[in-house]
Order: structure tokens, then sequence, then C-alpha cells
């Protein structure tokens, strides 16, 4: 089960305050590049709460993602649905084709469900990619962001808008902490460890699966409405294989079921981007280069391989600094 | 509360199981005895669920449940221990113990709780825990404990899901002499309203827990009846038992 130890929360100390200081210290650029890694960050969490807590790895988040983003333009711009119904709206489909897709895959395991998850992506990506209602390879434009002039804010502000990302991706957090901590998953992690154990004790192992990739594609619809609302425009592109391809390369650079590692992924991952693709068009392969050094260093991830040299370090040195000091000691320290 | 009724099994010409049929009342405690290659195992695999039967059907508590599948059987009332460690490794004996109750009691799919918090699966873990002895490790992972623990844990995980029927495949598997002993204590110490099928290779367990005794060799029962009469019998002494009753 997820469980924060204190290098956790120092990590998320830092990532917030890194991400509070960007977004009100720097300029348009900046912030562009902010809410780009934000929503990142909230499509890596959905995967790796499948992947790393329920061993589903996925290759169709990036198709889910666009689900979610397509649903949004299409209930807002065309629908003429108002912004926080479509987003509710978005956020809804994604989980139900989510679970559809969980309940299908979920018989499968190993490459196999990579494979299935693969081919429901690819479909979804083909579609959206002929269907003229979905504006075919063309895409759809003239998406609104939200409007929470109610409260004084203006969303089309960059500033207001990735601030508004990271209190998603806050709430985000929470939920997977929250779901990780509940019943569902709790039998996640036994199905993780041993599917058949679980299923000889008297549980329906699919819809446990199903069930969590629901909520995870709920999670990666929420990415997706967002992402619309980034850019304000949306092509096929957002559903190819290689975005889910690309969100599971983040998981795994940052540290497969840990919840911050992804996070670190998320931020490293853009930030690399942008630094390389200035220097070279090549900047893939420097990324593919630390991924492989990543992996074949057997650490998880680049938060594992910091957990691992300094986790239980400063796990102890906090459990020193809160131990009561014992009656003795307490005297004789007088 | 668990009848066969002719089950047979076959792997291509190898058959396995031949027309088993056998029944085990309320409270009732039977061991399975055997050579290796007899079948048991594969018997207890038809009863949960686990493998297919070619022909005959499993009845738990007069009810036909051959057709369902294992979590259907399991959540009947039907539980199983395994021959080699079948638990969840990254976990601790406490969070062990407490999925299999949270299956039982219904929480195992709740997002809004957490199952482990659950009084009544709480209740079920210290009280499954202080059965098998296992208060000492309850915080321990598995990965932690010793092998023995371990058998004492997959018997617990077991009964966690308060079980009508319990199936224990050989639980003493690779303990030594003062651990099989703590285990004799252990199972005479269930509750004795609880169905227990065990098969075992301890002669000493089998005699100890045993109301009953059946035997099976090339898949076929081949002798059915109590302990006493197991003990004089010339067949069970032929196929199996010569090198324990010799010593």
């Amino acid at each position: 089960m997820f469980r924060h130890n204190a290098l956790r929360y120092a990590v998320l100390v830092v990532l917030l305050a890194a991400a509070l200081f960007q977004a009100f210290t720097a300029e348009y650029f900046g912030l562009e590049i902010l809410t780009e890694i934000l929503i990142l960050a909230i499509l890596v969490l959905a995967l790796d709460i499948v992947a790393g807590f329920g061993g589903m790895v996925s290759l169709c988040h990036g198709a889910l993602m666009g689900v979610g983003a397509y649903a949004y333009a299409l209930l807002s711009a065309k629908a003429g649905i108002a912004p926080p119904l479509a987003m509710a709206g978005a956020v809804a489909l994604t989980g139900v084709t989510a679970w559809a897709i969980g309940a299908i895959c979920s018989r499968s395991h190993g490459i196999y469900f990579i494979m299935a998850t693969l081919a429901f992506g690819q479909m979804a990506y083909s579609y959206v990619f002929e269907a003229l209602v979905f504006g075919g390879d063309d895409g759809l434009g003239g998406i609104a962001r939200l409007d929470l002039g109610l409260f004084g804010i203006d969303l089309n502000d960059s500033r207001s808008f990735a601030l508004f990302c990271l209190a998603a991706l806050g709430a985000v957090y929470g939920a997977a902490v929250l779901i990780l901590r509940s019943g569902l998953g709790r039998s996640l992690s036994g199905v993780m460890h041993n599917e058949q154990r679980m299923r000889a004790l008297g549980l329906t192992v699919w819809r446990v699966k199903a069930d969590v990739f629901g909520l995870s594609g709920m999670i990666a619809g929420l990415a997706g409405a967002l992402a619309a609302q980034h850019i304000m425009y949306i092509s096929p592109g957002l559903l190819s294989w290689t975005v889910s391809g690309e969100a599971l390369v983040v998981v795994i650079l940052g540290g497969l079921g840990t919840l911050v590692g992804p996070l670190v992924g998320a931020a490293a991952f853009v930030v690399l981007k942008h630094e390389l693709s200035g220097l070279t068009s090549y900047w893939h392969l420097v990324v593919g280069v630390i991924l492989i050094a990543v992996v074949m260093s057997r650490a998880n991830g680049i938060f594992g391989w910091i957990e691992a040299r300094w986790g239980d370090r400063i796990e102890r040195r906090v459990a020193d600094a809160t131990r009561k000091p014992e009656p003795e000691e307490a005297t004789s320290d007088a | 509360m668990l009848e066969t009724r002719n089950l047979d099994k076959s792997f291509g010409a190898v058959h396995v199981t031949r027309n088993v049929s056998m029944k085990l009342e309320r409270g009732e405690r039977r061991v399975i005895l055997g050579p290796n290659g007899a079948g048991k195992t594969t018997f207890f695999n038809q009863l949960v669920g686990e493998l297919s039967p070619d022909g005959g059907s499993v009845h738990l508590a007069g009810e036909d449940v051959t057709a369902l599948p294992v979590a259907k059987r399991a959540r009947r009332g039907l539980s199983r221990s395994y021959q080699k460690n079948t638990l969840f490794d990254g976990l601790t004996v406490e969070e062990n113990l407490g999925l299999a109750a949270a299956v039982h009691t219904g929480k195992a799919t709740r997002l809004w709780s957490d199952s482990l918090a659950d009084p009544e699966v709480r209740e079920i873990v210290e009280e499954v825990a202080e059965q098998v002895n296992l208060m000492p490790h309850i915080h321990a992972k598995v990965s932690q404990i010793s092998y023995g623990v371990r058998r004492q844990l997959e018997v617990g995980v077991a009964l966690a899901t308060r079980p009508l029927v319990l199936l224990m495949d050989e639980p003493t598997s690779g303990v030594g002499p003062e651990m099989s002993k703590r285990f004799h204590a252990l199972l005479n110490n269930l509750p004795r309203d609880l169905t227990m099928l065990i098969i075992e290779h301890d002669m000493d367990l089998a005699f100890d827990v045993a109301d009953t005794i059946t035997v099976l060799n090339y898949g076929e029962v081949v002798f059915d009846g109590l302990p006493e009469q197991a003990r004089g019998s010339k067949l069970l002494k032929d196929i199996y038992l010569g090198s324990w009753e010799d010593a």
C-alpha cells in the first residue's frame, strides 16, 4: 500500500515551492512550460496508479487523455454546454471509456495487456483522425477555458491558468493517495502481488482492475480537458500511442509506483525537452540515453534512486528527532 | 457440508482423479493421504474451481457449485491454503490477513474508506492472528518472517475469509518437528464447527487431527474410514504406510 515517508514529503514540498516560485515569477514562456509540466504530471499520476500499483502497464492513457480533450471540446464548443459541466462530462465520459477498456483488458496480463491497451488507443486515434465530427486531421479549435470570473479569476491569463492547473494537480494527487489507501487500493495492491490468491479469497479481480482503470481514466480525462483549454486547440495527435509511450517513459524516469516519482519525472522530462530541443533536434536521443541509464542502473527511476540512497537515512534521523527521551535520559540531561 | 460425486479428471492419457466421491459433514476433519502423484492436489484444485473436472460434481452446503468460478466458491465459504506459500510478499502479516478479511466483509472494493481500519476487518485480523499465533509478527513484512511463520500465515489468510470449509494442502510442508508440533496444536485449537479437509504427509499430524481419513492412489479412493482403521489397514501399509509402520 502507498505510504508517505519523510523524503516523499520533503520532495513534495520542494516541488510545490518550485512550482509556486515559477508561477509567480516566470514570464509567459516559463508559465507555458510550467502548465505543460503540470498537465503531464496529472496524466502520469493516472498512469502510475494503474501501472505502478496495479501492474497494468497501459499504452492507451494518451488516448484516454485525448478522449477527455475531445469530449470537453465537443461539449463546450459544439454542444454549447457550460465549460464546468463540459469538464465534468469529459471526466465522466473518459472514466466510463476507461472502465470498459479495463474490464476487457483485465483478463490479460503482461505484454498481452500492453498490446490490448495499445490496440484500443490506436483504434481511438484512427477513428478521431477520420471522423469529421472530430474535425479529422485538422482537429478542433476555438476551445474556451473555464470562466472563474465569479471568483475574480481570469483563466485566460497564463499565470492564473498555471495556478489553476497546480490546484488541479494537488487535488488529483490527494485523490490518488485516497484511492490507494482505500479498500479498493489495498485490493489492487493484493492483485498486483498475487492475483491468484486474491481470486481464491473471493475477490472479483477483473472488477477491481476495471474500477481502478476507470478512476485512472477519469484523471487522464481531466488532464485532457486541461490540455484542450491550455492550447485551445486539439488534434488527433493527442491520442497517438507516442503520447502514451511518452507518459510511460516519464513514469519510469521518475519512479514507478511512488506517485512522487512521476511528478519528478514530468518536471525533468519537460525541462529536458525544452532545453535540449533548443540545442538539437535530436533531443529524443538524449532522453533515450538517460532512460537507458536509469533502467540499467536498476534504480526505480530518479526518485527511486534518491529514495534508495537517502530514504532510510532521512527516516532514521526523523525518527531520532521525534523520539521522546527515555526517563533516564531526561533525568541525566537535567 | 462438502460433497463430491464421481469427480473425474484426465490430462491427456493420464487419469488423475477417477470417480472420486467424498462427503464431509459439518465440523468433520478429514485428512487425505496418498503417495506423490496420487492426485491429491489436483483433487483440491477441482474442489475450489482452479481446475474444471471432466465429469462429476462438487456440492457445497447442499448446492452444486461445479460451474462456479474460484471467487464465487470462495465467497460461498470454500477457502484453501496452498502447499507452496502463496502470500502477498511485499505486505505485512496484518495486511495479508486484512486483505482476506476485507474480501469476506465486503470492504475490499470500498473507495471511501481504508478496509484495514474497518472495525469488522480489524476484529477478524486480530482473532485470526491469535488463532494462528501470529500476533508477535503482526507488523512484520512477509519477507521478514521465517518459513514456519509463513506457513502459519498461509493458513491464517485462508481462515480470515471465515470459511465454512477450510482446505489445507500440506500445511506442515517443509517445517521442522518443533514447528510441526505447534501446527498440531494450532489445528486442534481451531473452532470445532469448522469443516476441514487436509492433504498431509505428516502421519503424526494426520492421526492427531483427523476424524476420518481418505487415501488416494492413482487418483482413486482406496480407503475411507476412521484413523484407527487406517492404522490397521494392510492395503494402506502396502501402498503408503509401510515405511511409517516399520519405523
